[in-house]
């Protein structure tokens, strides 16, 4: 899922404090599954963001939803309608940083601030404590080192590793984080593939990653239909 | 949609008349008693009986007993009615005739009496007959008074006859007036008569002078005679009435007291209980043992002769015993008494038209509890044979639907001798493990060799603190966890959290019943907020608070704290009544919480939200807590709650977590006041870092 | 000769050789590493110039190779992949060999969450790079000298000359990987290699054993790592803290004893750890020497450049022979 962690409330405020009404949006999706964003955390930074204006003396309302997820267009479709019939003049999203894009670019002319950092595409390593496991490269080459990410879980993402820093079983950039070579090559000695590391890996095309450029994903026998597209542009102009 | 009714829990269910024990535990320990007993009265009219004498099936089921011991539910209701006695008296009072119908019920014991106050207040006129001189049946005229004091009966009765019901005493029907006559003057009539005649026994000698019959014996017992029974007694029978003459013989100055009766003693058929309170008393018994003939000197019983019993029952299981002649033993008495069995005087039928069955019983049909007669129903012992008082509770107001739905249509209503409901699954060995054992509070009986030498109560009630300690042990059954699909996002932070290892996801959460305990400890941190509680939610903190929160101090002059008060440190309702005042005058406003470890961030932040200066957070005594983890969790969800503070420019400070100490009265307002200390300088250093 | 630098002649010529390292300064001062390059000349036959080591931002590595070339030194130019793209490394590689650059050491750079290991600031906010790795970056060095072609296929005319170097860190963890992950930096193209730092040359020697029984002593220059230890508090830490370095408890003793022996005086305390510090390079020099594969040290002392003419002395390594350039 992706992991994200509730921005300081202090830099919050900062973001809202001059808006009369604002409306926080959680998201129930992986927001939700990472404790960030979801109906509790809703509540939560409701409820601090009116603490903090009663303490200020501020005349706002903060008021609070939350949609299924606020990636998909149609979770969102109700939000613009809403902030008009109740004169809300700022959103802030608890979904990752996907919810906050697409509400910006459905919202008109009322500005939505991010209420989280949006941290990796994770996974709980044990409770409340989570970790990154895939950095979204576009490629996935996990076939080649035993189902672990030297991309995501090596901090030099780097494909022929270890590199010298490895020690103890642990990055040189802190004992906290596993070296993801460690790993990789103690799993693949456990698959008896250690031989393929062998093998030097190519410097790789990097054009699938962000760094090819913003990405996207067709899947031709889902999309719309031509009829209904144009049916869609009839109704909207 | 599960369009099956809600399992109960199984002590409500047990119980014949389904009085909601766990909601009237949960009551208890609220502090509202007075709503406790609207409760108990709404189920059983004879509450304050039960309170003594019940054989708590209730109690047999609770759940808590595979932990350690069952909840001292019985005492619990005597409890409450002795803590409420005013607020009865109160509540007590007429209720308006609606209906032209009369109805006439012979009988006066619990389950004419049911009857009849379900009958008045629907409305209709009532009319009571009883041959005896006081109200109660086999409660008032045979058990006897060091196990049901009279005035205790009497408060149950004094409610029903307050509704307005004639009661006419001394009146034997069949003798006094006939049946037929009262089916003349009645759209209906309800035989109530109950087994008052005790069983004899043919064997040589019975004739004998210094043979009794129990129920007399215990009659005059119950009107303060003392017959004289001599030194030895001999009761031949191993019920509950085997085991009231016994022990009253005892208390008449019989020094060697035997019950002999034809069951092992495992099988004998009174409840257990009472068993070890008459050997405790000194009653002796003579178990696998049948009479064979009374043997007398001159007329007079000098002693019983008893033949081995080999079994009692058939191979199918019916009552049909078998004696080995060649053991013989013998007793010597100076009196024996007869306990084996009750049945019913049908006197009342004399004259009329009624049929009865063999046997000297009515024909009657269990289903619409009418007797050959249209408009002559029957119910209680006298139809469905001996049982307990509770039971004939249950049966009077089943013939209550009867007879309301037969003069409502003149059709007969065909109801289930018992209705059976739906309860939750045992506790599984593994949720078992996990409960924290906590002993039963047990009131003890004084000695057996002092109980023997009066007739006074042999068992004192609950103190108020030991009510409340009793009432925590309740596993709340049924009321735990329950999450809404559309909501939950499947994140396992439950199953994660729940220190019984209850939830568990596919797809969705799902918390099993029968294992969840309902510590709340789930809900606290469910990330979608998609677990609610049955009993205090989150909702119901919030209304609390509200409420509370309405009655804000104006002009508070130091600072105003809200506190969440773990419920069951407290041993009296003090800090549990409601009192805006309180709040006005200390500046601090309770909440009580069944386990301060529910509480979710978002209840800690609220009453900031609502203008409170703190939130005091009082979790139960080290080591109190009844569910694990939940200290620990709470501690690290206050740390949490006040990094928030924190980051919007607030002292974390102004959130305490404190332990009881001994008990909530004994310790709380120390806290109260420490943290309005503290709280004042708070808010003066946070003015000046403003400044 | 593939690139005819010194440090590949003396190699090629059969001796044992000796590199050093200079570190550039933080700020655009030319003089300090001119004035390193001039108490070092002769003493070493190529001089390592740091690329940002430690993630601390100093004056590029390229540029203070040319510098010290006007001293006359032979420099090793390092490059991390930290910090640079492909693009950007043989952009850079092909002008360092314009100037004159001839050896070059690909390593992947210490993570920018170091900043001098909590010394610094450094720029932990900085974003890496690592577009490819140490031993693709070999390869990449490899494909413009031997192939003329860069590392996307175009084509180059000029190839640069450049004896190409990876290091080694023979005891890093998993242990058992590291001669592999040598075979992997050999078979990429590395001409020379250098070692982390040893102390523990026992286990060093275990592993070029491996090292031998794999051939790969045969086809690359290993130069062993020494750091020149300065005090106890030096010792400690790159024993506990510096991934590869394990110190044995002996040497530790050894430093220990020589800082108990000044009692209270700070200075002296100072001068003699200073000189079991001396004494323990030297005789790790010697140790590698003798152990079969190495044909060479790398002898690094950090900030404390002054001291190696005396170390390199003291281990009988001078005068640094000068073989003649090919013609
Ligand atoms: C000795 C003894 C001890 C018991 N102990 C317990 C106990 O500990 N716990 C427990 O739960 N249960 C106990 N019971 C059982 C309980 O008392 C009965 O189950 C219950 O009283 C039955 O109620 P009922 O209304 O059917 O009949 P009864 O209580 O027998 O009432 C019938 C009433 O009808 C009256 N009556 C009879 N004939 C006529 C007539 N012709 N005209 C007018 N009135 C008439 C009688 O006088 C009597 O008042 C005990 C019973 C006995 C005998
Ligand atoms: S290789 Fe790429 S896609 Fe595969 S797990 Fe790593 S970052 Fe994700
Ligand atoms: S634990 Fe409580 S609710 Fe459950 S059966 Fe016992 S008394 Fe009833
Ligand atoms: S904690 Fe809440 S959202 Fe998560 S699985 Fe449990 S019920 Fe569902
Ligand atoms: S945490 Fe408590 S309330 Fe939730 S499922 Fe487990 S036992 Fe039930």
């Amino acid at each position: 899922m992706i992991v994200a962690e509730r921005k300081p409330l202090g830099e919050i405020i900062g973001f809202i404090e001059d808006f009369r009404k604002v409306l926080v949006i959680g998201c129930g999706g992986c927001a939700t599954v990472c404790l960030a964003g979801g109906e509790t955390e809703t509540k939560i930074v409701g409820s601090a963001l009116r603490i903090a204006a009663r303490k200020a003396g501020r005349q706002q309302q903060i008021l609070e939803d939350c949609v299924t997820r606020q990636c998909e267009p149609e979770f969102v479709e109700p939000v613009p309608g809403r902030l008009g019939d109740e004169n809300i003049d700022a959103v802030l999203s608890l979904a990752c940083g996907v919810g906050v894009n697409l509400l910006a670019e459905r919202l008109g002319d009322v500005p939505v601030f991010p209420g989280l950092n949006t941290k990796f595409l994770g996974a709980t390593a044990e409770p409340g404590v989570w970790v990154e496991m895939c950095a979204g490269c576009g490629n996935c080459v996990l076939h080649l080192t035993g189902g672990i990410c030297p991309v995501a879980r090596c901090s030099k993402s780097i494909l022929n590793g270890p590199c010298g820093g490895s020690s103890d079983g642990k990055c040189e950039i802190s004992p906290d984080v596993d070296c993801g070579w460690e790993l990789i090559i103690r799993r693949m000695e456990r698959l008896g593939t250690l031989d393929r590391l062998v093998e030097i890996a190519e410097p790789r095309d990097w054009s699938s990653s962000p760094h090819g450029g913003p990405r996207r994903v067709v899947r031709e026998d889902l999309r719309q239909l031509a009829a209904e597209a144009e049916e869609e542009k009839a109704t909207t102009a | 949609m599960d369009t099956r009714a809600a399992p109960e829990a199984p002590c409500l269910v047990a119980c014949p008349v389904h009085t909601d024990t766990r909601l009237m535990v949960e009551r208890v320990l609220e502090g509202r008693y007075e709503e406790a007993l609207d409760l108990l009265l709404e189920a059983n009219p004879f509450t304050s009986v039960c309170g003594r004498i019940c054989h708590h099936p209730c109690e047999e089921s609770c759940r808590r007993s595979k932990v350690d011991a069952p909840l001292g539910l019985r005492q619990l209701k005597r409890f409450i009615v002795e803590a409420t006695h005013e607020y009865r008296v109160r509540r007590r009072g007429p209720v308006r005739r609606t209906r032209k119908e009369r109805i006439a019920i012979v009988g006066a014991g619990p389950a004419g009496l049911t009857a009849a106050q379900d009958l008045a207040r629907a409305g209709f006129g009532v009319t009571v007959f009883e041959s005896a001189t006081e109200p109660g049946g086999m409660l008032g005229t045979t058990i006897p008074r060091y196990r049901l004091p009279y005035d205790v009966l009497r408060e149950d009765i004094d409610d029903i006859t307050a509704l307005g019901i004639e009661l006419r005493t001394q009146c034997a029907v069949g003798t006094d007036i006939a049946l037929a006559e009262l089916q003349r003057e009645f759209r209906a009539t309800l035989l109530a008569t109950g087994l008052s005649e005790s069983r004899a026994l043919g064997v040589p000698g019975i004739d004998s002078h210094g043979v009794l019959l129990a129920l007399p014996v215990l009659r005059a017992v119950s009107v303060g005679e003392r017959p004289p029974l001599g030194q030895r007694v001999v009761v031949v029978g191993g019920g509950n009435v085997a085991i009231d003459v016994a022990r009253c013989a005892r208390r008449l100055g019989a020094t060697e007291v035997t019950m002999a009766c034809l069951e092992a003693r495992e099988e004998m058929p009174a409840w257990e209980w009472e068993v070890e309170e008459a050997l405790e008393e000194g009653v002796k018994l003579a178990t696998s043992w049948g009479p064979r003939a009374v043997l007398s000197d001159d007329g007079r019983v000098t002693g019983l002769e008893l033949r081995r019993c080999v079994s009692v029952f058939d191979d199918d299981g019916n009552f049909s015993p078998s004696f080995d002649e060649d053991e013989t033993s013998g007793l010597a008495a100076d009196t024996v008494v007869l306990a084996i069995g009750q049945a019913a005087d049908l006197t009342c039928l004399k004259g009329s038209s009624v049929k009865t069955a063999t046997a000297g019983r009515l024909e009657y049909d269990p289903e619409t509890m009418t007797t050959s007669e249209r408009g002559v129903f029957a119910c209680g012992e006298v139809s469905t044979g001996p049982g307990a008082a509770v039971e004939a509770v249950a049966d009077g107001h089943r013939a209550a639907r009867a007879m309301h739905h037969f003069l409502d249509t003149g059709e007969l209503l065909k109801q289930a001798p018992r209705e059976e409901l739906p309860t939750i699954g045992d506790l599984p060995e593994e949720t078992i493990e996990r409960i924290k054992q906590r002993a039963r509070v047990e009131v003890g009986r004084s000695p057996g060799e002092e109980r023997v030498r009066d007739f006074s109560e042999i068992e004192r009630a609950f103190t108020e603190g030991e009510a409340r300690a009793e009432a925590r042990r309740c596993l709340a059954c049924t009321t735990g966890a329950f999450v809404d699909e559309d909501r939950c996002a499947g994140c396992l932070t439950c199953v994660r959290i729940c220190p019984f290892e209850v939830a568990t996801v596919t797809k969705t959460a799902s918390m099993p019943e029968e294992k969840c305990q309902a510590c709340g400890l789930c809900a606290a941190v469910c990330p979608a907020a998609a677990v609610a509680l049955k009993r205090f939610g989150a909702e119901r903190i919030q209304e609390d608070l509200s409420r509370l929160l309405s009655e804000r101090p104006k002009a508070s002059p130091s600072a105003f704290i809200v506190s969440y008060c773990c419920l069951f440190e407290t041993t009296s309702r003090k800090f549990l009544e409601e009192n805006p005042e309180d709040v006005q005058r200390t500046g601090v406003a309770r909440v009580l919480v069944p386990c301060v470890g529910r509480l979710s961030v978002p209840d800690m932040l609220l009453p900031f939200e609502q203008g409170a200066d703190g939130v005091s957070i009082i979790a139960c005594a080290d080591g109190e807590c009844l569910y694990p983890t939940a200290e620990e969790r709470l501690g690290a969800r206050v740390e949490e709650a006040k990094r928030i503070l924190e980051e919007i420019g607030l002292s974390g400070e102004r959130i305490e977590l404190w332990r009881t100490r001994e008990s909530a009265e004994v310790s709380w307002t120390s806290f109260w006041e420490i943290s309005r200390r503290k709280l004042a300088g708070i808010g003066a250093e946070e003015q000046g870092e403003e400044t | 000769m593939k690139s005819g630098s010194n440090l590949e002649r003396v190699l090629a010529a059969g001796h044992f050789a000796v590199t050093a390292e200079i570190g550039p300064p933080m700020d655009c001062n030319g003089d300090v590493v001119l004035e390193k390059a001039r108490l070092l000349r002769g003493y070493a036959d190529a001089f390592n110039i740091t690329d940002c080591q430690t993630a601390v931002v100093r004056m590029s590595s390229i540029a203070s190779a040319v510098l010290v070339m006007r001293e006359g030194l032979e420099p090793i130019a390092q490059m991390t992949c930290r910090d640079r793209n492909r693009i950007a490394m043989q952009a850079d590689i092909l002008g360092a060999a314009a100037l004159g650059v001839r050896n070059c050491l690909c390593i992947a750079g210490d993570h920018q969450s170091f900043g001098a290991a909590g010394r610094l600031k450094g720029h932990p906010g900085a974003k890496n790079v690592y577009d490819v790795d140490s031993i693709q970056l070999v390869a990449i060095l490899k494909g413009l000298r031997d192939e003329g072609r860069q590392q996307g296929g175009d084509e180059i005319e000029q190839r640069p000359p450049l004896w190409i170097g990876a290091v080694w860190t023979p005891m890093g963890d998993p242990i058992d990987f590291r001669p592999w992950r040598l075979a992997k930096k050999v078979a990429a193209g590395a001409d020379f290699i250098q070692t982390q730092g040893i102390y523990d040359m026992e286990l060093f020697r275990q592993q070029m054993k491996q090292v031998q029984d794999m051939g790969l002593h045969e086809k690359t220059a290993i130069l062993a790592g020494i750091i020149v230890p300065r005090n106890l508090g030096m010792l400690r830490y790159m024993d506990a803290a510096v991934a590869g370095v394990s110190v044995p408890q002996e040497l530790m003793a050894r430093m220990s004893a020589a800082r108990k022996s000044a009692g209270d005086d700070k200075a002296q305390a100072r001068r003699n750890q200073e000189e079991e510090g001396t004494k323990i390079a030297v005789e790790l020099i010697e140790q590698a020497r003798e152990t079969e594969g190495v044909r060479g040290v790398h002898v690094q002392a950090i900030e404390w450049e002054r001291k190696v003419p005396e170390i390199v002395e003291r281990a009988g390594l001078l005068p640094r022979p000068t073989p003649p350039a090919e013609a």
